[in-house]
């Protein structure tokens, strides 16, 4: 048996020159035709298409449920191709993007930036619907996990949880828009709020729990994406490991994570990361050696045991949050619009004083209105400032834009503030009653004595706001009454007809005049470092309310409406910050590996280093009992050269989690494959059914530059060995590894060759069966992995 | 008022938020009358959720601020706070006088003031109920469901059918009372009364668990269902109903060893037996230091067994022989 077949070309086609496009696609026609009418015979892979693309692809994702197709370029925008090759939208988000990833219904792509920002965006229009700050550094990885619905016992279905909102009140508020002025873009906002309406809505349906781990070693959890649940890092997290007895505790140093992946039944979590290990017990102990590749086991069983609970308290507290949003922009818009009627009233009038001081008069404004009320006499000053310097246009300015503010103020209340407010203490009551339940709540640190101060917190913002609600009517009421009576004096001064005004309120004018010319109550409240002053006679009263049960905090009325919603804001935070630190605290390491070593030059690179990491389910024992079923997991990852004194080595290792956790199940296991010293390994991947994909591209020194292959190797066929897991005695327990030398005409499984030199990523869809290859022309290939297959075979039991 | 719906939907912290905002906001506004329904709603709730005696002490301010005597909604709930608090501490003839004096302030007209009628038939079904005379409470009960029907009161209408269920529950007569709960039930639902449908769905695990041990886990899947409810807008008495409902499902099933869980049945107890406490409701009280009492002995640990024991003793006689019945009627 030969090694490899090195210059024989594919079965039909041998484009011995370098291919033109058009000849290249003519090739591939050919190769098609081939492939289909000579499937029999042996070409695996039937190719799907050929494209050039005008960019260099970084990163490619398929959706999990759609023929999509989400790619990120070198320079950071984001493509989204159909099936067919036919592009759905492109955005470029203006930062570096570092990881993508499809939330488990495929219809949001995350994306992991540079700056530690995790952006959602909207599969339908790619509008972005979150962007979410969990990191201080690059997002290396993302994984988003969704409970897997088979493990649902009907215990648990007893036990679900309806939300009562959608019952007993409207639709949400939205974010209030800026009315009028930009009407222009008014569609495209409303399209925008449909879309995070229908976010936050639809991400309620099924558990599941984003991952993001960062070149800083640190892992963020939250559910749904965007309501963060723990976060942990890895330079921190003792590891203690078993070894013939002894119990020795590690720790690692300069972590960065390169892969995270979570179980199906979101138990364990397999991490890649490098960094150096230390002996926290002989410090003396460690070497130029540990410093390397690592692959951790984390037991994140809290995730899978409370997830009923996670998963009630995460719907509460994200829609809580959303709302909070709201109310947040509500207010910041009400303050903007009055500031700005405020600024135009300020601004005329404040004409008058310094008409007065010119006159020589000692008197303010504010007499002489007065004397101008009680008919006593009008001063110059006065007259030529109601005359010339204001007149009745401006006048009548002034009252229109005072009118539109007091108009807008009013719907963003009643449309916006209210019901929004209303809401957040409709579901915080709710989830105070979880609270309440101590067995089953407090152990993911929903705290009640927490949830009763926000409860308290939210109960004085609704008055807060119906109080802002009258202050401001009567507010815009006086303002109107003042105007029109300013009007009315205008008319008589320059004896017009008075007839058109309307009639005016002489007492409400003296208010207007002692309480408002100064004074603006409505920003009082809107601010945050103000300080009411609220009558007595209520402050007694609320006092009086104590005793029944009213709001212990007698001060609240002091308050701004603005200082009394940040305050809401930081008990919130701190209730949420509790299931939080609790969460984290209960994710453990289980079990370490060390994989291979690195030396610190090439540390950087290898996190570029190509590996992956799959859950597969038992077949064996999950039949007669789903409740608990097992998953196995295989880690798949290229060698660097010259680590490990191997050369162009590819290693798969199975069963880590389950070796770490119980000693029973089927140890750690795995294998080295030697890859054909003519080509290297450009990029892996797991694909359904324990297969391995691997990419091949032929070293652009030998003969085969430019020829590359795909390669599908059935694991099962291959011989696992298995290893010890005990170190530090070598540290590096892979080189036990079994040996085995590739052979790409055996049956291993299936090859096929590519007649481009090809370049990472390799993205392959386990739904679909499709993979997508790009070549370093700039040519994306999309091959069809299962075409043996059942083509109709339904996609659930495609699913794994 | 929105509080009143809120009451019926079941959200004790909107109500309350409700009312407050009502007597902060529009104190100097509204019509005595009206304040003073804020204010007895408010009592309502001092009363269902921190214990009678806080209730009291509003009311006293209450009738100061009103002072006149014959502002009818703070007399009303003056006479259930009252009657609420006999029938807890077991004090039947003064329970029985209240209802009376219910009796005698609705109008003796037929068709007019029917929800104090109501009312007052529902006590007195339930002062019957709690002097154990089964037959009685239960024909009251179903006179006041055909009045409720006729008059299409829904709301009375399923607590009327709940209170039937409990009746047969008492009287050991679990199968005729499951028809009666999963009735109301179904009423609640259709209305959106959620907490009144959460203690029926209590009721039913109750009556579930009445019928043996082998339905333990069923009934258990049903206080499950209703306790983030009753939990989060029940007031001290549902509240400590459920948690000795969900402690007896745990010692019941035939499955569960107390041994291996013991927090499982004693934090529940442990959290009723505090409720109870501010209630002053014997009856119940006592039924949590038996469990308890029990719990303990089945652990071995001898010296919280005889502590259990001896409060549940308290609680017994002090059912048994009301001694301070004159102060009853004081607070």
């Amino acid at each position: 048996l030969s090694l490899f077949p090195p210059v024989r070309p594919p079965k039909k086609t041998s484009p011995k020159k370098p291919p033109t496009k058009q000849q290249a696609a003519m090739a591939e026609e050919q190769m098609e035709e081939a492939s289909s009418s000579a499937a029999a015979s042996g070409t695996p892979f039937q190719l799907q298409f050929d494209k050039p693309i005008p960019f260099q692809i970084k990163l490619a994702e398929w959706n999990p449920e759609k023929d999509l197709l989400a790619m990120v370029t070198d320079d950071s925008k984001v493509l989204l191709h159909r099936f067919n090759w036919q592009r759905l939208w492109t955005i470029s988000p203006g930062k570096c993007i570092t990881s993508i990833c499809w939330s488990p219904d495929g219809k949001i792509v995350a994306l992991g930036t540079e700056d530690g920002f995790v952006l959602l965006h909207d599969v339908e229009n790619g509008k972005m619907l979150r962007s979410i700050k969990s990191h201080d550094v690059a997002i290396i990885c993302l994984n988003w996990a969704e409970d897997e619905p088979l493990s649902r016992t009907d215990k648990e279905d007893l036990l679900s949880y309806e939300d009562r909102t959608t019952r007993f009140f409207p639709p949400a508020p939205v974010m209030p828009r800026i009315g009028g002025l930009n009407s222009g873009d008014t569609g495209l906002a409303d399209e925008n709020e449909e879309a995070i309406q229908a976010f936050s809505s639809a991400s309620c349906q099924r558990f599941n729990i984003l991952c993001t781990g960062d070149k800083d070693g640190c892992i963020c959890f939250s559910i749904f994406g965007i309501f963060p649940i723990g976060k942990i890092n890895i330079n921190k997290v003792p590891i203690h490991v078993q070894s013939s007895g002894k119990r020795t505790s590690y720790r690692l140093q300069d972590v960065s994570i390169s892969k995270v992946s979570l179980s199906r039944n979101l138990h364990q979590l397999v991490l890649l990361c490098s960094g150096k290990l230390i002996n926290t017990d002989n410090l003396s102990l460690s070497n130029d050696l540990s410093v390397g590749v690592h692959c951790l086991h984390l037991d994140t069983s809290i995730f899978s045991n409370r997830k009923n609970e996670l998963h009630q308290v995460s719907q509460q507290a994200s829609s809580i949050q959303d709302l909070v949003e709201v109310v947040r922009a509500s207010i910041s818009m009400m303050s903007k619009q009055w500031s700005n009627a405020m600024n135009l009233f300020h601004e005329k009038f404040s004409a008058l004083p310094s008409l007065l001081t010119a006159h020589g008069m000692e008197s303010s404004s504010e007499d002489e209105f007065m004397s101008l009320l009680f008919g006593t006499h009008t001063s110059p000053a006065l007259h030529q400032f109601l005359v010339s310097s204001l007149g009745e246009a401006g006048l009548k300015r002034i009252a229109k834009t005072i009118e539109s503010a007091g108009r807008e103020l009013r719907i963003v209340v009643s449309e916006h503030l209210q019901p929004a407010v209303e809401i957040i203490s409709f579901r915080l009551a709710e989830l105070r009653g979880l609270a309440r339940w101590r067995s089953r709540f407090q152990n993911i640190g929903l705290d009640e004595k927490l949830m009763d101060g926000v409860t308290e917190r939210v109960g004085m913002l609704v008055v807060q706001v119906e109080r802002f609600s009258r202050v401001a009517a009567t507010v815009l009421y006086l303002f109107q009454n003042f105007l029109s009576w300013v009007l009315k004096c205008v008319k008589i001064l320059l004896s017009e007809p008075t007839d058109q005004v309307p009639s005016t309120n002489s007492e409400l004018v003296v208010i207007f005049l002692k309480f408002l010319l100064d004074k603006d109550p409505i920003k009082q409240l809107l601010e945050t470092d103000q300080i009411f002053e609220w009558d007595i006679d209520t402050a007694k009263h609320v006092e009086h309310l104590v005793v029944f049960g009213g709001f212990t905090d007698t001060k609240f009325l002091e308050r701004s409406l603005a200082k009394q919603f940040s305050e809401l804001e930081e008990s919130l935070k701190e209730a949420f910050l509790m299931p939080f630190t609790t969460v984290s605290s209960q994710i453990h390491c289980q079990g370490l590996l060390p994989l291979y070593p690195v030396t610190s030059s090439d540390a950087l690179s290898s996190t570029s280093t190509p590996a992956s990491i799959a859950f597969y389910k038992q077949d064996k024992d999950s039949q007669h009992n789903a409740s608990s079923y097992s998953s196995t997991d295989y880690i798949c990852f290229k060698i660097p050269d010259g680590s490990l004194n191997l050369r162009n080595f590819v290693a798969v290792i199975k069963d880590f989690c389950n070796s770490c956790s119980t000693s029973n199940t089927p140890s750690l296991s795995g294998f080295l494959l030697h890859i054909p010293v003519e080509y290297e390994c450009v990029d892996l991947s797991l694909y359904k059914d324990n297969q391995v994909v691997l990419l091949l591209s032929g070293k652009s020194s030998s003969e085969n530059a430019g020829r590359s292959w795909m390669v599908m190797l059935q694991t099962e066929n291959l011989s696992f060995s298995q290893f010890s897991r005990t170190f530090p005695a070598n540290y590096y327990n892979l080189q036990e590894l079994e040996a085995l030398e590739l052979q790409l005409d055996t049956d291993y499984g299936k090859v096929r060759s590519v007649p481009h030199p090809l370049s990472t990523p390799l993205a392959v869809s386990a739904s679909r069966g499709v993979a997508c290859i790009f070549s370093s022309r700039r040519h994306a290939l999309v091959y069809i992995l299962d075409e043996d297959e059942d083509e109709d075979e339904d996609e659930g039991s495609e699913m794994e | 008022m929105r509080a009143t719906a809120w009451e019926h939907y079941g959200s004790a912290p909107m109500v309350r938020m409700n009312t407050l905002v009502y007597a902060t906001c529009f104190a100097d506004a509204a019509s005595s009358s009206e304040l003073s329904l804020a204010y007895v709603k408010l009592i309502e709730q001092l009363a269902v959720f921190k214990g009678y005696s806080a209730a009291f002490c509003a009311l006293k301010l209450a009738e100061e601020k009103f002072p006149s005597s014959t502002n009818s909604q703070i007399h009303l709930l003056k006479m259930q706070l009252l009657h609420e608090r006999a029938l807890h501490r077991g004090h039947l003839r003064i329970a029985q006088q209240i209802c009376d004096e219910f009796g005698v302030l609705s109008s003796s007209v037929s068709g007019v003031d029917i929800e104090l009628k109501t009312e007052a038939s529902l006590r007195r079904a339930r002062t019957l109920l709690a002097a154990k005379q089964f037959s009685q409470a239960a024909a009251v009960a179903n006179s006041l469901f055909t009045t409720c029907y006729k008059y299409n009161m829904q709301v009375e209408n399923a607590s009327v059918l709940l209170l039937l269920a409990e009746i047969h529950r008492k009287s050991d007569n679990a199968v005729l009372g499951l028809p009666y709960a999963l009735a109301s039930q179904s009423f609640c639902k259709s209305f959106n009364l959620d907490l009144l449908e959460a203690s029926a769905t209590l009721t039913l695990a109750e009556l579930w668990l009445a019928l043996g041990s082998n339905h333990a886990k069923r009934a258990l899947s049903l206080v499950y269902q209703s306790l983030p409810m009753i939990l989060g807008h029940g007031g001290l008495e549902l509240r400590a109903r459920s948690q000795i409902v969900l402690a007896k499902c745990h010692l019941t099933d035939p499955e569960f060893s107390v041994s291996e869980d013991p927090c499982a049945v004693l934090d529940p107890l442990n959290q009723a037996a505090e409720d109870l406490q501010v209630l002053e409701y014997h009856e119940m009280a006592a039924e949590v230091y038996y469990l308890k009492a029990m719990t303990y002995n089945h652990l071995g640990k001898e010296y919280e067994r005889e502590e259990a024991a001896a409060r549940f003793k308290e609680h017994v006689t002090a059912l048994e022989n009301p001694r301070d019945e004159e102060d009853s009627l004081v607070y």
